[in-house]
């Protein structure tokens, strides 16, 4: 990742597409990967127990939206389907996980799976229309699906658990030790995300993978040249919306609670901004997006904090304070579009590409 | 028999207040192909104008028409400038994104500017109800269908009979041709936005003073997605007749649905339609067929 | 209205952000810090503008006149924009900063902060929303909804009702026009349970999101129902356009009873003014108008600083529970402080000093609050406010009603988990 070739030498696919291009990146992975291990102490030692508390929930809000947001980068990204939503099946995974925790006394190494099963199912019944459907009329379609799913959750109490829409569900527990804290459940995410990360790297260099790109780019093409459009345009929309339910399971797990207003249209919203954000049809994109868009309104704050406190009186700075993030994040939004329509990882790769051959440029 | 009447007038009046929102939208698909999920907020901020110009400012009504006019046409204008035209051709998500990311920012800074406490503006009409036969009207509503009405009257003869809007209907048919044509496109863009523009002014006095003016008009905007699909994107009449299969499909599932499953079918029953419709005619009732090439 | 200081104090600002960003900004050892969930942008944003200061307002002036115990109460309030992961993390930064109380803000958020507020014990207040059975200070001993929940709201307007028949619900016909949300749904239970109890026909009327339409639903109510009375628990916009619909289809507004988040003067205000809510009546767990000993102080606070008293006061209904809010905190401090003879306090001292709140009225706007390590509710109360001549004047003293029943639901559903 970190690391910089000397300039261009593959010549073949195979190495074009190899995850590990040369052998120094797995010394970054590998780096990367000790450093993750050890993030929450190290924080302890950096910043005290307390602080350390607080990093870590953002890095933990951070790891469960890269899961979020590689799904709907599959579906958006590389398979060039608009969804609006993508929240919607957070709660199927979220109500599926819950009723399995509380009802059958499931671990969450059983309702983790079993909750992106489902949310695919669903997933793939919503995706049926995107054979006939396209654009926008495909986007709103989805919505459509994200109100239908949220009205069933409310009105079915077999599957809410009563008109409080909420089930309380016990914290995962793994031979026998409970994760409660933020430093605890942080390794929970971590295995997930880092899981979501390799399938998701793996699964766009694949047959599949291919084959969603070749629909995304032209799908009439893609079925001319043999590709069964409505299996790949169907099984993109379950994986997505797997993506989707073990995410909604992550969060149910860090709030004690399944409750389907944690996932309505803002969240489908939030996620949309993310892969734009960050990069469509890229993985690094997604984790760009989604690390940008969880700590954007935190910076803010924390700017307007410091830097507020010389512009307005002190009743007068939390009304500024979410005007201004709200505005910002909004502007960045348009702005990323209208300068770097690729995102930040065409950002990254600019930077790359310009270091590949510095100082001696050509 | 006599309350499903009653609720058909019903549907009809509040569907064509719904209609008054879509027509902003439908007019920019038409014309530039961009898809505005900033409705709602236009209306909003359409309505916030309004609501300071009259309540913090004391003016009379037709001044605040005026401003709310000549502001939500510079504001149009400006947008179509800054943030569309840099957009154009590029993927549809990206222009969804680009209104959602203007949604943010006048939902943050709109209430700021222009306050964010509640106020109430009253149409000249008064709010005292108007008994017509069996059906008593709320005047706003009224005031709201007669707009609508008038709109689609007045937009129907531009992009049928005028000059200008023959050619805008060039311009979306095919933005090269039509250039190649002698057709200013990027003209008949800003012309397009200004339009909306016009629509969403008029819609924020109307909601503004049937809902009282503050952030919460802006919910209004998810009302408009079912409206423009089921009359078809790029359709003037569509978003008419979509606007009133909605308030009447709503009032109907309300009045008769409701009881038997329950809960609240009222919002949930149009996108129901509307994805059964979509099934049938994948582009609306009204909407233009593409036909797609490799 | 922002009056901007020294524009040209971007260099000192920039260099306060290093300074900021370097050293996290410690809290000073006096202080004791509260944190303040608060939206004052996303979904209920309205109530959010007015509540916020409201309680703000009312930290000041404690500090004003030397805080606590000589500790300043350090009030951080972060805007979620009504989503739960930016709840969650202000939760966080709350912690971190060292809260030893928050006031929560918004269902959902409750909801998902209620198994970690007892895992960290630190106490969590939930007026007018969360759940019901946050009532229970055994179930959830750091969650208190400190006001009356929607089962008692939904309680105490049957009984509002009965009275208003003169004792005698038999055979009435009461209508439930409600927003279809888990909140809105939350009392049904309560009022089939009433009507079992009293004797009156209950018929429920669901409002979707976004709720700004209902003439449907209200025009059956009146027309085909023809309900005897009507109790209204709806959100956001929807009260005002409920109120416009009544007055439409002519249904008199005394027979309608809002319950508290459809009963400010915004919601009148967006109907067109108070004029047009002639009659209707209102359920409130803080006093309303600026009668009261505290809206002088804190506009004398102001007059010393030179400044006008904020214009936030003027919208009573939220301006007043965000005192109710801040006040609460206050009180459960100040006791624990008492407890601690000036040592510190942690979130189980306030916790403690909670469950001690009893006789505090703050000369009326608050509800005769007795919290104890059972019950978290502190009793219930209500008053009731109409509308008169365009104003919300009151219309009863504080009041609960069936204790009982509401009990018995505590329990069961204490056992249903």
């Amino acid at each position: 990742m970190f690391h910089r070739e000397s300039g261009y030498f593959k010549t073949t696919y195979r190495a074009d597409q190899a995850l590990y291009p040369l052998p120094i990146a797995r010394w970054t992975v590998a780096v990367f990967a000790v450093l993750a291990l050890v993030l929450p102490q190290l924080l302890t030692v950096l910043s005290g127990a307390q602080s350390a508390e607080y990093y870590i929930s953002i890095v933990n809000f951070i790891l469960i939206a890269i899961v979020g947001a590689l799904g709907l980068n599959i579906l958006v990204g590389y398979t060039g389907q608009i969804s609006i939503g993508h929240a919607a099946f957070m709660s199927v995974g979220a109500y599926t996980a819950a009723n399995l925790a509380v009802r059958a006394g499931m671990p969450f190494w059983v309702t983790l799976p079993a909750a992106g099963l489902m949310a695919a199912a669903v997933g793939a019944v919503v995706g049926v229309p995107s054979l006939r459907i396209k654009g926008l009329y495909l986007a709103i379609a989805t919505l459509a699906a994200q109100l239908i799913i949220e009205w069933t959750i409310n009105h079915v109490p077999w599957i809410s658990g009563g008109s409080q829409a909420s089930i309380e569900i016990p914290r995962p527990e793994l031979f026998g030790f409970v994760l409660k804290e933020h430093r605890e459940l942080y390794y929970l995410f971590l295995v997930v995300a880092v899981l979501s990360i390799v399938a998701t790297l793996n699964l766009v260099r694949s047959r599949i993978g291919r084959a969603f790109v070749a629909i995304r780019d032209q799908d009439i093409a893609a079925e001319i040249i043999g590709i069964d459009i409505f299996k790949y345009k169907t099984l993109s929309f379950a994986i997505s919306s797997f993506y989707a339910g073990v995410t909604g399971v992550l969060y149910t797990y860090l709030y004690g609670v399944a409750n389907y207003e944690n996932f309505q249209i803002t969240t489908s919203i939030d996620y949309l901004a993310m892969i734009i954000i960050g990069g469509q049809g890229s993985v690094l994109g997604s984790i760009f997006g989604a690390t940008f868009v969880t700590l954007l309104p935190i910076v803010i704050r924390v700017f307007m904090e410091n830097v507020g406190v010389f512009l307005f009186t002190e009743q007068e700075l939390p009304a500024v304070i979410p005007a201004v993030r709200l505005g910002v994040f909004g502007l960045l939004i348009i702005v990323f579009l209208v300068l770097e329509p690729e995102g930040l990882n065409r950002l990254w790769r600019n930077i790359r590409s310009y270091f590949r051959v510095w100082p001696f440029s050509y | 028999m006599d309350f499903a009447f009653l609720l058909i007038g019903n549907g009809i009046l509040i569907g064509l207040m719904y209609s008054l929102i879509a027509l902003g939208f439908v007019l920019v698909y038409k014309a530039t192909d961009a898809i505005n999920f900033a409705q709602g907020e236009f209306v909003m901020l359409a309505a916030l104008i309004s609501g300071s110009v009259i309540v913090g400012a004391g003016l009379p009504f037709w001044v605040a028409v005026i401003v709310a006019l000549a502001a939500m046409i510079a504001f149009s204008f400006a947008l179509e400038r800054v943030v569309l035209r840099p957009l154009l051709g590029r993927p549809i998500v990206a222009v969804i994104m680009a209104t959602i990311g203007l949604a943010a920012i006048l939902r943050g800074l709109g209430p700021f500017i222009f306050g964010s406490g509640t106020r109430s503006i009253t149409l000249p009409v008064g709010d005292e109800p108007i008994e017509f036969g069996p059906f008593i009207l709320q005047p706003v509503q009224l005031v709201g269908a007669l707009v609508s009405l008038l709109f689609l009257g007045a937009f129907s003869w531009f992009f049928l009979k005028s000059r200008m809007g023959v050619a805008m209907r060039a311009v979306a048919d095919n933005q090269q041709v039509a250039s190649a044509m002698g057709i200013n496109v990027e003209r008949y863009f800003a012309l397009a936005w200004a339009m909306a523009g016009i629509v969403a002014a008029l819609g924020g006095i109307v909601w503004g003073s049937m809902l009282g003016v503050d952030v919460q008009v802006a919910l209004v905007g998810l009302k408009v997605f079912p409206v423009v699909i089921l009359g078809g994107l790029d359709s003037i009449p569509g978003a008419v007749v979509g606007g009133l299969i909605v308030g009447i499909v709503e009032n109907l599932a309300a009045g008769y649905l409701d009881p038997v499953v329950g809960g609240g079918t009222k919002d949930f029953a149009p996108y129901v339609l509307m994805i059964l419709a979509l099934m049938f005619r994948p582009y609306g009732m009204f909407g233009k067929r593409k036909i797609e090439r490799v | 209205m922002l009056r901007i200081r020294l524009p040209g104090a971007a260099a000192i600002a920039a260099g306060a952000l290093v300074l900021g960003l370097a050293l996290p900004a410690a809290a000073q050892k006096k202080d004791i810090v509260v944190g303040s969930m608060c939206d004052r942008t996303g979904a209920t944003q309205t109530v959010g503008v007015i509540l916020c200061p409201g309680a703000n307002d009312y930290a000041a002036l404690i500090n004003s006149r030397g805080g606590l115990d000589g500790h300043q109460l350090k009030v951080i309030e972060i805007d979620n924009e009504y989503k739960v992961p930016q709840g969650m993390e202000s939760y966080e930064r709350f912690k971190k900063e060292g809260a030893v109380s928050v006031l929560l803000y918004g269902t959902p958020h409750t909801m998902a902060l209620t198994a970690k507020l007892t895992e960290d014990k630190i106490p969590g207040t939930s007026p007018g929303f969360g759940t019901a059975a946050g009532a229970d200070g055994k179930r959830y001993p750091y969650l208190f909804p400190i006001a009356a929940t929607y089962w008692s709201q939904a309680a105490a307007a049957v009984k509002f009702a009965k009275d208003k028949f003169g004792g005698n619900l038999k055979g009435k016909k009461i209508a439930y026009l409600f927003y279809d949300n888990p909140a809105g749904k939350e009392p049904l239970v309560i009022l089939e349970d009433l009507a079992k109890l009293e004797g009156f026909e209950l018929k429920t009327f669901a409002v979707p999101a976004p709720g700004v339409e209902m003439g449907a639903q209200v025009l059956d109510i009146a027309q085909r129902y023809r309900a005897d009375f009507v109790i209204t628990h709806l959100f956001g916009r929807s009260p005002s356009v409920s109120i416009k619909e009544f007055k439409r289809t002519g249904f008199a507004m005394s027979k309608v009873i809002a319950l508290v988040w459809g009963s400010a003067e915004a919601d009148l205000e967006a109907a067109g003014g108070g004029a047009v809510a002639e009659g209707y009546n209102t359920l409130q767990f803080a006093g309303v108008g600026t009668d009261y000993q505290v809206h002088k102080d804190i506009a004398e606070m102001y007059k010393k600083q030179g400044k006008q008293p904020p214009k936030e006061m003027a919208s009573t209904v939220y301006y007043n529970r965000g005192i109710f809010h801040m006040a609460v905190h206050v009180e459960a401090i100040r006791n624990a402080l008492k407890a601690k003879n000036g040592g510190a306090i942690t979130g189980e001292d306030v916790k403690n000093g909670m469950e001690k709140i009893k006789g505090v009225t703050l000369g009326g706007l608050m509800p005769p609050l007795e919290l104890t390590p059972v019950d978290h509710e502190g009793g219930g109360w209500v008053q009731v406010f109409t509308v008169k001549g365009g104003k919300l004047t009151k219309g009863s003293d504080w009041f609960r009603a069936y204790p009982d029943v509401l009990k018995k639901h505590i329990d069961a559903d204490a056992k249903r988990t």
